[in-house]
């Protein structure tokens, strides 16, 4: 949707991702120089197969012999070189206690993410959907759980895909060093809208990661205009508020993402439709016209109880 | 049941009525004795606990206030909650003549869990949803009904009602009974008629709250709380003006300070508990306006100290993961004045509470003399399962010993006060966590204890229960349960569910238990005739000679028993035994609604442990009352 | 030698279309679209007598109650709409069991229906205008499923975490009476 966003291997964002890197580097480096020694060797066998006609047997088996030794101790000694590599590489994405680290509940549901910040002081907690903000240089530690079938979490620019597992948590480490925005993505089929799981993450500096966490934390303003206060009550006293939370409101649902500050994300739907009022309000009208599937029913609101919610959703900045 | 031991000292102080008050076991006594009790439930905690302290000292109780024993004016017989009886014409010479003098059906099929009161000639009831009164004319034969009130409230108060639609009674201040409906109102009757004096609402089912609590009247003051900490409400006591049920103050248990009326008298003791504004900062963001933290339980009153003292109910949801932080100011204690309803101090039981532990026990005020001086403690047979002695003018937690079987938390620690949590058994999302100790009904529920100067012992019915736990997420909806876990319960140790124990709280042990099949979920009551009496889910009532835990009598009423008994003397001179049959509450939701027990998660997990008592016993709602036969 | 194998060929034909057709409802699955789900519910009579003799009963079904996802769905909004706050895993608490065979206001498909949406007065709040209709009968398939009312092999799974009672499979089929009362 955006020309911007990246999800590649290649570009790594992170301190584990770039061990990663430099991992796939190194085979794809060492797996190159092998096959081309490998099709050099067979062409080099074709070539003197024609040349070679009288043969010394014995001296041509001694020949083989080391031959063969060579190439054996040559695959063990590659082989050993990467396996060496992975070890290196898996115990420098190991999650290890830093300081300063950023606390992150991240759990798995079909087909959307729900994000909680943790806080020393829990006033201080936030929760969010389908997008990380991630501060530049500070590692952050998340805590993976799933709220039905098995998901994986795979955001190739910063780290490793790691499962998220129903009733067991799983810990990820990973150290931003550069900014921008990234792409995430489920990496484990897990029902029909796995391809439509996907989540945005923004690494930024420090005092932009601050001001966004500020700006959660408080609640959304109250809406000013009629038509938004009016799609506020809608959104309290209809079938919206059973699945999805607004700060400071009566909706109170957790089956749905939290909604509290949904017009400052980037997309709906998790990743699915840019977040603008026409998406907002063909999402609403009927998401499985874009998401099969997934679990928010068609709405039966009128249009203009329709228009006047989605009023009251771009309040929630 | 173990033997019980009983030894020369505390046999030779004997009652002494005048005076009115009497030494507990000395120390050294009470090894003998726990030695001689093997099945004492307190042994059976495996959790090494520090805070498992015996005190210096004696429990006394020097009021001579009590001395009309003839009425029954509030549901814990005085201010200070014990539940004792100085009269002694039922003894236990002749308790065996005991008889059923006569009976009344309330007309309700409910859980029974008021106690009557008797106030002149006149016995005041209260019964389950729909909250009807009747008052009964004691100085007739077969007292016949001298009026009766019909609240109407609203049906649908029955949806938030998490544990049976239960009404736990009435209070009596000048000429006026007032009570509380399911649908939150709080109403005056003129005593003599029955006439309405006044009528308050105070709370709105739609936001899940009820009200299920006996009032407390002090100072003119009437003071009430709500239910509802597994319907996402917010909890508060109020206070209400006695002549005309005026709200003179509301104080919640959760959200600024402003809302819970932390001022500058407001000093707890330790230090966790100090701080701006705890009941939001301690909670995730707006959850405290969900919180829970009702009052539903039982409130003592201190008239040196002016301190109303009352437990706060759980937080909510169960769910521990959607609440991280202390969630102040719920499963703890405050001591408010009841003027203002300023608070004074707080304790905390169960910071964080992991397992539906409601701090709303009754707390049993008593002296504790030591060394010449005297020491005002706070006795309170928590939910947690720890006995706590509290310095009532503080909070300061002197002892907290384990009075039933715990693998949830290896004790409390006497420095921080705070409740030192098992890790194993803390829940977590999604997984089953088996063998918590105690259950969610606690090691004692709302039960209340009763406390004999006579013996300086504790009777405290209680309930012996683990649990398997497993949370879930859950939404926050209006009017719908705010629960999220899925629980079921187990007998405890030694395979019966309930107890009923004696404990000597400076000693610290239990001096002796009964085991009983089901949950004690009655209350107790102590006499001067060295008896206890408490009933039993199947239908029993028991008396009990209070310094051996021996049964000396027992009456098979015709429905379970869970209300509070009571003992008063009639207008005749005689000394009467009252006690409602109606089986009901938490447990016996199963039994009240018909549940259907291949659902082990049943009545919110006593599916499993109470099937067998829908054989045993029916609905009911019946007082039965007993004298001795030829008096 | 050739009948023997056509009379085979065309028995597994055959048994193959069966099994095709009689296992298609239960496999079906329909996404959402606006509009009208299921039967209208109108006119539901909470009594089965009526004034001037008995009328046909006409009780509407439920589009899913044949179908193992509408009703593992309705299994999955038992506990997210917070039923299971007041009826357990179906045995019941603050209301009653759904698991047995006692009714207070009906076990018609669209007794239940009315029953969610409108409420009940002795405390079954009313979920009229946020439920969609698609939503309550995959309720209504799943609280028939509980007292296996509904076709066997399109039961939920089993919650089998707590494992609180037998599989929603092997659950007794009961005879379901209005009994009026708890």
């Amino acid at each position: 949707m955006d020309g911007r966003v990246v999800q590649s291997v290649l570009s790594p964002a992170a301190a584990e991702a770039a061990h990663i890197a430099w991992l796939y580097w190194l085979m794809f480096g060492v797996t190159s120089a092998v096959f081309v020694a490998v099709i050099g060797a067979v062409a080099l066998a074709l070539w003197r197969s024609h040349g070679a006609r009288d043969v010394d047997r014995a001296r041509s088996d001694q020949r083989m012999t080391v031959a063969v030794a060579v190439a054996s101790a040559a695959t063990v000694l590659i082989l050993a070189v990467l396996l060496g590599a992975s070890i290196v590489t898996g115990r420098a994405v190991q999650p290890a206690d830093a300081d300063n680290m950023v606390t992150i509940r991240l759990t798995g549901y079909q087909w959307w993410w729900d994000v909680e910040y943790d806080a020393v002081v829990p006033a201080d907690r936030i929760r969010t959907a389908n997008e990380l903000h991630l501060p530049e240089g500070r590692t952050a530690r998340l805590l993976l759980d799933s709220g039905d079938v098995i998901h994986s979490f795979w955001p190739p620019n910063l780290a490793g895909k790691i499962d998220l597992i129903p009733g067991r948590r799983n810990v990820l480490h990973l150290t931003p060093t550069r900014r921008g925005l990234f792409r995430a993505q489920c990496a484990e089929f897990c029902g029909v809208q796995h391809a439509h799981m996907a989540m945005d993450i923004t690494v930024e500096s420090v005092d932009e990661f601050a001001a966004w966490l500020t700006r959660q934390r408080s609640a959304p303003p109250a809406p000013t205009t009629s038509v938004a206060q009016q799609g506020r009550a809608i959104v309290e006293k209809g079938a919206c508020a059973l699945c999805h939370r607004v700060a400071g409101t009566a909706a109170g649902g957790r089956t749905g993402p939290d909604l509290s500050h949904v017009a400052s994300r980037r997309t709906i739907g998790a990743g699915t439709l840019p977040n603008d009022r026409a998406s907002l309000a063909a999402w609403i009208d009927n998401p499985h016209e874009f998401k099969p599937g997934n679990r928010m029913p068609p709405s039966t609101l009128a249009p203009d109880d329709r228009d006047a919610v989605v009023a009251y959703l771009e309040t929630l900045q | 049941m173990c033997l019980p031991l009983v030894d020369g000292a505390n046999g030779s102080r004997g009652p002494n009525m005048t005076l009115l008050w009497i030494a507990a076991a000395t120390l050294s006594a009470a090894v003998l004795s726990s030695a001689a009790c093997s099945d004492r439930p307190g042994a059976s905690s495996e959790a090494p606990s520090s805070s498992a302290r015996s005190l210096n000292g004696a429990l006394t109780w020097p009021e001579a206030d009590a001395a009309d024993d003839g009425p029954w004016v509030m549901a814990a017989k005085n201010y200070r909650s014990t539940r004792y009886s100085g009269l002694d014409e039922i003894n236990l010479q002749n308790v065996s003549r005991l008889r059923v003098a006569w009976t009344f059906s309330t007309g309700v099929v409910a859980g029974h869990e008021a106690a009557p009161l008797v106030i002149g000639s006149t016995m005041y009831l209260v019964s389950p949803f729909p909250n009807l009164v009747f008052a009964l004319d004691l100085s007739q034969p077969g007292a016949p009904m001298k009026w009766r009130y019909d609240p109407r409230p609203l049906s649908a108060a029955k949806g938030v009602a998490c544990c049976d639609a239960v009404n736990r009674g009435a209070a009596y201040w000048n000429n006026l009974i007032i009570f509380n409906t399911l649908d939150n109102r709080t109403i005056a009757l003129d005593a003599a008629t029955g006439v309405p004096r006044w009528e308050t609402p105070l709370g709105d089912i739609s936001l899940g709250e009820s009200m299920t609590m006996a009032p407390l009247v002090v100072k003119e003051k009437v003071l009430v709380g709500n239910s509802g900490g597994e319907f996402g409400v917010r909890g508060w006591l109020a206070g209400l003006d006695a002549a005309t049920g005026r709200l003179l103050w509301r104080a919640y248990s959760t959200g600024p300070d402003s809302d819970v009326l932390i001022g500058p008298s407001f000093r707890p003791f330790y230090p966790s508990d100090r701080g701006k504004d705890l009941g939001v900062s301690t909670w995730p963001a707006d959850a405290w306006k969900i919180g829970g933290g009702g009052a539903w339980g039982w409130l003592s009153y201190d008239p040196q100290l002016n301190l109303v003292y009352y437990g706060t109910a759980n937080p909510g949801p169960w769910n521990p993961d959607q609440r991280p932080g202390d969630n102040k100011w719920t499963s703890g204690v405050f001591a408010r004045n009841p003027d203002t309803g300023e608070a004074h101090w707080f304790y905390q039981w169960s910071p964080h509470d992991l397992f539906d532990h409601d701090g709303v026990n009754e707390n049993i005020l008593l002296e504790l003399n030591a060394s010449g001086t005297t020491r005002p403690v706070l006795v309170r047979p928590e939910r947690n399962g720890y006995m706590y002695v509290l310095d009532r003018r503080t909070g300061e937690v002197l002892s907290a010993t384990p009075f039933a079987h715990i693998t949830s938390s290896h004790g409390v620690d006497l420095t921080t006060g705070r409740l030192i949590v098992n890790p194993q058994k803390t829940p977590v999302r999604g997984r089953v966590v088996r063998d918590i100790c105690p259950s969610a009904p606690g090691a004692k529920d709302w039960q209340p204890a009763s406390f004999s100067p006579r013996t300086g012992w504790l009777y405290v019915p209680h309930n012996n229960l683990c649990m398997d736990f497993e949370s879930v997420d859950v939404s926050y909806i209006a009017g719908t349960p705010y629960v999220g876990a899925n629980v079921v319960y187990r007998p405890g140790p030694g395979g019966h569910q309930g107890n009923l124990t004696a404990w000597d709280p400076v000693a610290a042990r239990a001096v002796w238990s009964i085991n009983e099949r089901y949950p004690a979920w009655s209350g107790t009551v102590a006499t001067a005739g060295d008896l206890v009496f408490y009933g039993t889910m199947e239908g029993w009532f028991k008396a009990v000679n209070a310094r051996t835990g021996e049964i000396v009598w027992q009456f098979k009423t015709g429905s379970g028993i869970i209300g509070q008994p009571v003992s008063y003397r009639g207008p005749d001179g005689h000394q009467y035994i009252a006690v409602f049959s109606g089986v009901g509450g938490w447990p016996g939701a199963v039994v009240v609604n018909d549940l259907d027990t291949r659902d082990a998660t049943a009545a919110a997990g006593w599916g499993l442990t109470m099937a067998p008592l829908q054989r045993e016993t029916r609905r009911g709602g019946t007082l039965y009352v007993f004298t001795v036969e030829g008096s | 030698m050739a009948r023997p194998i056509g009379l085979i060929t065309s028995l597994a034909c055959t048994g193959a279309v069966c099994l095709v057709t009689f296992s298609c409802e239960r496999e079906a699955r329909r996404f959402p679209a606006p509009g009208q789900v299921g039967p209208r519910v109108e006119a539901v009579r909470l009594t089965s007598l009526s004034a001037g003799g008995s009328r046909p009963t006409g009780r509407e079904r439920s589009p899913f109650q044949e179908n193992a996802y509408g009703i593992s769905e309705g299994k999955r909004l038992f506990s997210a709409f917070n039923c299971n706050g007041c009826h357990a895993n179906g045995g019941g608490g603050i209301g009653p069991a759904l698991m047995d065979a006692a009714w207070i206001y009906g076990h018609g498909p669209d007794q239940i229906f009315t029953s969610i949406v409108q409420g009940r007065p002795d405390g079954m709040p009313s979920f009229a205008e946020r439920l969609t209709d698609e939503q309550v009968w995959q309720l209504v398939a799943y609280i028939q499923s509980l007292s296996a009312q509904t076709t066997r092999d399109a039961a939920a799974g089993r919650t089998d975490d707590l494992a609180p009672m037998p599989p929603d499979l092997r659950l007794e089929r009961l005879s379901p009476r209005q009994t009026g009362h708890r």
